[in-house]
C-alpha cells in the first residue's frame, strides 16, 4: 500500500513524519505548493545542490528516514531567504532543523566540517577562527602582521555559559 | 391542543448514514401533541412535500415540524408546500439534522442520533407556540442606481434600461469605461477591447433611459429596498459638458504636464485633458490639483484654455452639485484594482524601470497608449530581446493576498502571444509560472496557441530578479521539468500583479451596509445559490467588486444581477418578510438602546406626550428592519420583541433542551 521509491525502494515511515510535525510545533512550515520559489534563490543550491522544495515535499511523503540519514541537510546556511519569501509561509529552513534534531538523536553521522564549525564555536565562541593568508605576492600575513586589533571572544568558558543556558531553555 | 406532524429526512445519506432517523421518528411520534411522524429519504422532493401537505389536508395537521437541512437551504421551499396545503407557511418549524448534527458528528453516530432527538424535542416545543404571520406589501420605485462605469456597470445599465427601468449610472472617474477600456485585446479570442467596448459604452450613454453621471460618487444611502434615497455629489469638471465638443484645443495649449493616469503614469498628459481617446463622454476635464489658476486661485493666472476653446466651455466657476436620487434597487459595480508590486522588494518593481505589471504592458501594447501600441522596454526605448513573464505576485500568497488572481495566467499568455505577433521571431519569450490556469472557455486552446508560437514555460519562479550595469535584468530560476537551475537574463520584464479589493469596497460597505467576505470583496448572499444578491436586501452585485473576474464571467454576472434587479422591482411593489421586531409601547423607556445597536438604521425614536410629558419612543422601520433581532436581546425593559423568536418560543425551545420530562409534560 501507499508510495514507494522505485530507485531506492524505500517506503515512507509515518511515525518519523510524525516525528518531524512534532518537532516542528505547526504544521504551516510543511504546507508547500511546489512554487520553487525557494529553490531559486536557494545559497547551498549551486555548490551543495539544497533543494528546500525537495526537501518539504519529501517529508510532506513521509520519506523523511533517508533525509535524517543524509548529509544534504547539512548544507542549509540558514541564511532564512526561503522563509522571508515563501509565499505560502512554509519554512525548508524550520523542517532542515528539525531534521537536523533527529539526526542528532539517532547518532546519525553528521559531516566533519559541520562539527568543525560546532567545536569551534563552543571553544572560543566564534564561529570562525582567524586565519593566516597568502596575497599574490606570496606573502604571508596575519592579523599581527596587519596591525588589526585583536578578535574580542567570550573571555569566560564560552562552553560553559552555553550549557548553561541550553539547561536553563 | 395543537396537531403536530413531524417529518425527519434522510437526505440520502447525508443524515441517515449517521442519524438513526428511524429512531428520531419513533421518539418524535411519542411527544406530546404530536399527530403524525414520518421519515423519508428526501424531504425536499416532489413526493417528499406530497406525503406533508396531504397529512395536512387530511389530518388537519396546524404545526409542522421538518427535521432536515439547514433552514438557509429549504425553509422557503418548505413554507411554500405547507401554505399550498392551507397553512400559514410560519406554522412550520425547521429542525437542521444534517449542518448542526450528521456532518457535524460524522464519527458518533450513537450520540449524533441523541441529539437529532433532543433538537427535534425543542422544535416540537417551540412549534408549539407558533403564531401565523402575513408578509406585507410596500410600493418600490422602478428605477436603479448602478454604481461604477466599467464594463459591470455599463452591461446592467444596459440591460435595466433596455427592460424599461430608469437608470442613473454613476462613475468616479471623468469617463466610463473602466479598467476594460485600459486593455489592449482580450483573451482568449484576441478582438480588440476598445472595438468591443467603445460601442457599448456610446450605447449607455445615448440610452434615452441612462442619466450617465461621471466624475461623481455616491455619499450617501438612506432608505430600504424599494425606496433607497441615494445622494450623488457631481465634482466640477471645470469644462461644461453642454458646450464642450472634444476638441482638445485647450489640450495642446495648457503649459502644465501631468502624469497620465489612464496610461497608468507611462506617459504625460496636460493638467486640463480629455481622459482617453475613447472617453464617454468626450468631454475635457481640468485637474484641481495641477491647473495653475485653481493651484492658486488667482483669476489673472494662466487662462490660456479659456482663449483656445471656440466653444466657450471653460467655466472655472463650477462648483460641486448634489444630486438627490429616489431608486429601488442598487447594482454594486465598482470593480477592482491591481497589486502594487512594490511590496515585494524582491522583484525589484518600481527600482527598475524595465520591471513592469501587466497593466502597464496592456498600455504599452495598446494602439492608444504612449508608445503607440508597439512594445518597448521603458528603459531602453527599444523592443525587448528577452521577455520574461513572472506569474503569481501578490496573489496565492499568504503575505499578500491568499486567494487565485482567475487572470494572471491568461493575461501573461495573451501578452505573450502580442509580444511574439508584434515584435516576431526576434524575441524569447519565457512565463516562469508556479500552475498554468487555463479554466475558461476556448482558455486550453489558447494555451495551445501559445505553445505553438515558441512561448518557453519555465515551471518554477525566481526568487528575486538583479539588474546588471548595462540595464539587463537576470535571475535564477529552478526548474521543475528539467530539474536544473537556470540563470535567465531579460530585458523586459512583466510581473502578473493580481486583482485586489478596491478602495471603492470599503466604502460601499459602508454606505449600503454590503458585507464583504475574508479576502476583502463583497460578499455575496450565498456563494453558490445567490451569488448576484448581497446580503442587504436590494443590493446587488456586478463584476470584479465581489471577486477577481475575467470579462465573461464580469458581463454574464452583470446581466444576472440586472435580471435579478427586474425581478424584484418589476411589479412595482415589494413583499416584506413579516419576522420584524415589534415595540411594546407601554414598556419602552426611550432609553436608545435599540437605535444605537441596529445594524440597519431600522430604529426611529419619536417624541410622544405622556401625562403632560414629553417622552421618546422606539417605533420599528419594518422596510429596514432585517429581523436580525439585535435590539430584541439589547432591550433592558424588554419591550422589543422578535416576532416568530419571541421570548415564549425561545425559552420553551431552551426548557426542552434541559429537561426531557417537562418537554413531555406538554402545558
Amino acid at each position: 500500500m501507499g508510495l514507494t521509491d522505485l530507485m531506492s525502494m524505500a517506503k515512507p515511515t509515518d511515525e518519523s513524519r510524525k516525528k518531524v510535525l512534532a518537532k516542528l510545533k505547526s504544521k504551516g512550515f510543511l504546507n508547500c505548493f511546489q512554487c520553487m520559489k525557494c529553490t531559486s534563490g536557494c545559497t547551498a543550491l549551486k555548490l551543495l545542490e539544497l533543494k528546500p522544495h525537495e526537501i518539504e515535499k519529501l517529508v510532506n511523503f513521509g520519506f523523511v528516514d533517508e533525509l535524517v540519514a543524509s548529509d544534504i541537510i547539512w548544507t542549509c546556511a540558514t541564511c532564512l531567504k526561503c522563509v522571508e519569501r515563501c509565499p505560502q509561509k512554509a519554512s525548508p529552513y524550520h523542517v532542515i532543523v528539525a531534521l537536523r534534531n533527529m539526526a542528532v538523536e539517532r547518532e546519525a553521522k553528521i559531516p566533519e566540517a559541520f562539527m568543525k564549525a560546532v567545536s569551534q564555536i563552543l571553544e572560543t565562541g566564534l564561529a570562525e577562527a582567524p586565519q593566516k593568508v597568502t596575497t599574490r605576492k606570496m606573502k604571508t600575513c596575519d592579523r599581527d602582521s596587519l596591525k588589526l586589533p585583536k578578535i574580542c571572544a567570550p573571555k569566560e568558558s564560552f562552553q560553559t555559559i552555553f550549557f548553561k543556558a541550553l539547561e536553563e531553555r | 391542543m395543537p396537531k403536530i406532524g413531524v417529518y425527519v429526512c434522510h437526505c440520502g445519506l447525508n443524515i441517515a448514514g449517521v442519524v438513526d432517523v428511524e429512531k428520531v421518528t419513533e421518539y418524535a411520534r411519542q411527544l406530546p401533541n404530536v399527530a403524525v411522524a414520518r421519515h423519508y429519504a428526501y424531504m425536499c422532493s416532489d413526493p417528499g412535500q406530497r406525503m406533508i401537505q396531504e397529512d395536512v389536508k387530511k389530518r388537519k395537521l396546524d404545526r409542522v415540524v421538518i427535521a432536515t437541512c439547514s433552514p438557509r437551504m429549504h425553509e422557503e421551499t418548505f413554507r411554500k408546500a405547507v401554505a399550498e396545503a392551507g397553512l400559514n407557511p410560519y406554522l412550520l418549524e425547521i429542525v437542521n439534522l444534517r449542518e448542526h448534527v450528521s456532518w457535524a458528528h460524522t464519527h458518533e453516530p450513537e450520540k449524533a442520533t441523541e441529539k437529532a432527538m433532543a433538537l427535534v424535542r425543542m422544535g416540537v416545543a417551540r412549534a408549539k407556540l407558533l403564531e401565523p404571520l402575513e408578509k406585507r406589501k410596500v410600493k418600490a420605485e422602478k428605477s436603479v442606481l448602478v454604481v461604477g462605469g466599467g464594463i459591470a456597470g455599463i452591461q446592467a445599465s444596459l440591460d435595466l434600461a433596455d427592460a424599461g427601468f430608469k437608470v442613473y449610472l454613476v462613475e468616479k472617474a471623468p469617463s466610463i469605461g473602466g479598467r476594460m477600456a485600459q486593455l489592449d485585446k482580450t483573451f482568449p479570442t484576441l478582438d480588440c477591447s476598445a472595438c468591443i467596448l467603445t460601442p457599448k459604452m456610446v450605447d449607455v450613454a445615448k440610452h434615452p433611459n441612462v442619466t450617465l453621471l461621471t466624475n461623481s460618487e455616491v455619499t450617501g444611502v438612506k432608505g430600504f429596498v424599494g425606496n433607497y434615497e441615494v445622494t450623488v455629489i457631481k465634482n466640477p469638471r471645470y469644462v461644461d459638458e453642454a458646450k464642450c465638443v472634444g476638441c482638445e484645443l485647450c489640450v495642446k495649449v495648457c503649459p502644465v504636464k501631468v502624469p497620465d493616469l489612464f496610461n497608468e503614469k507611462l506617459g504625460q498628459t496636460r493638467a486640463v485633458c480629455i481622459y482617453s481617446s475613447h472617453a464617454v463622454p468626450k468631454v475635457a476635464i481640468i485637474n484641481p490639483n495641477s491647473c495653475l489658476r485653481l493651484k492658486t486661485k488667482n483669476k489673472d493666472v494662466c487662462g490660456k484654455c479659456i482663449q483656445a476653446c471656440d466653444a466657450k466651455a471653460i467655466d472655472f466657476d463650477q462648483q460641486p452639485e448634489t444630486i438627490s436620487l429616489k431608486v429601488g434597487g442598487v447594482v454594486v459595480a465598482v470593480g477592482s484594482e491591481v497589486f502594487d508590486a512594490s511590496k515585494m522588494p524582491e522583484f525589484g518593481y518600481g527600482r527598475f524601470k524595465n520591471v513592469i505589471s501587466n497593466i502597464e504592458f496592456e498600455r504599452i501594447s495598446d494602439a492608444s497608449g504612449p508608445t503607440s501600441g508597439k512594445i518597448l522596454s521603458p528603459e531602453t526605448g527599444k523592443p525587448p530581446k528577452a521577455l520574461a513573464f513572472i506569474q503569481c505576485v501578490g496573489s496565492r500568497d499568504k503575505r499578500f493576498h491568499e486567494y487565485c488572481c482567475r487572470v494572471g495566467c491568461m493575461v501573461a499568455l495573451k501578452q505573450a502571444i502580442l509580444a511574439r505577433e508584434k515584435i516576431g521571431e526576434d524575441v524569447s519569450i519565457y512565463v516562469c509560472y508556479i500552475d498554468l490556469r487555463s479554466f475558461g472557455k476556448g482558455y486550453e486552446e489558447f494555451y495551445n496557441r501559445a505553445r505553438d508560437l515558441d512561448i518557453e514555460f519555465v515551471a518554477g519562479v525566481p526568487s528575486e530578479i538583479h539588474r546588471a550595469s548595462d540595464g539587463t535584468l537576470y535571475f535564477d530560476v529552478f526548474e521543475k521539468g528539467t530539474n536544473k537551475l537556470l540563470e535567465m537574463r531579460a530585458d523586459l520584464v512583466v510581473l502578473a500583479n493580481g486583482l485586489i479589493p478596491s478602495n471603492d469596497v470599503a466604502r460601499v460597505n459602508e454606505l449600503f451596509h454590503a458585507s464583504r467576505s475574508a479576502d476583502g470583496f463583497l460578499l455575496e448572499a450565498h456563494p453558490k445559490l445567490r451569488p448576484l444578491e448581497s446580503s442587504t436586501a436590494g443590493i446587488f452585485l456586478a463584476g470584479a467588486c465581489q471577486g477577481p473576474k475575467d470579462i465573461p464571467d464580469t458581463v454574464a454576472q452583470a446581466s444576472g444581477a440586472a435580471a435579478k434587479a427586474v425581478d424584484l422591482l418589476s411589479s412595482g411593489e415589494i413583499e416584506l418578510e413579516p419576522l420584524k421586531a415589534v415595540v411594546d409601547e407601554d414598556l419602552c423607556s426611550g432609553c436608545r438602546v435599540c437605535e444605537s445597536v441596529c445594524p440597519f438604521v431600522g430604529v426611529e425614536m419619536k417624541p410622544e406626550v405622556v401625562e403632560g410629558k414629553e417622552q421618546l419612543r422606539a417605533e420599528i422601520v419594518e422596510a429596514m428592519c432585517q429581523g436580525c433581532g439585535v435590539c430584541c436581546s439589547a432591550c433592558p425593559t424588554g419591550a422589543i420583541k422578535m416576532r416568530h423568536f419571541t421570548d415564549e418560543q425561545v425559552l420553551a425551545q431552551v426548557v426542552a433542551a434541559c429537561t426531557e420530562a417537562e418537554a413531555k409534560g406538554g402545558s
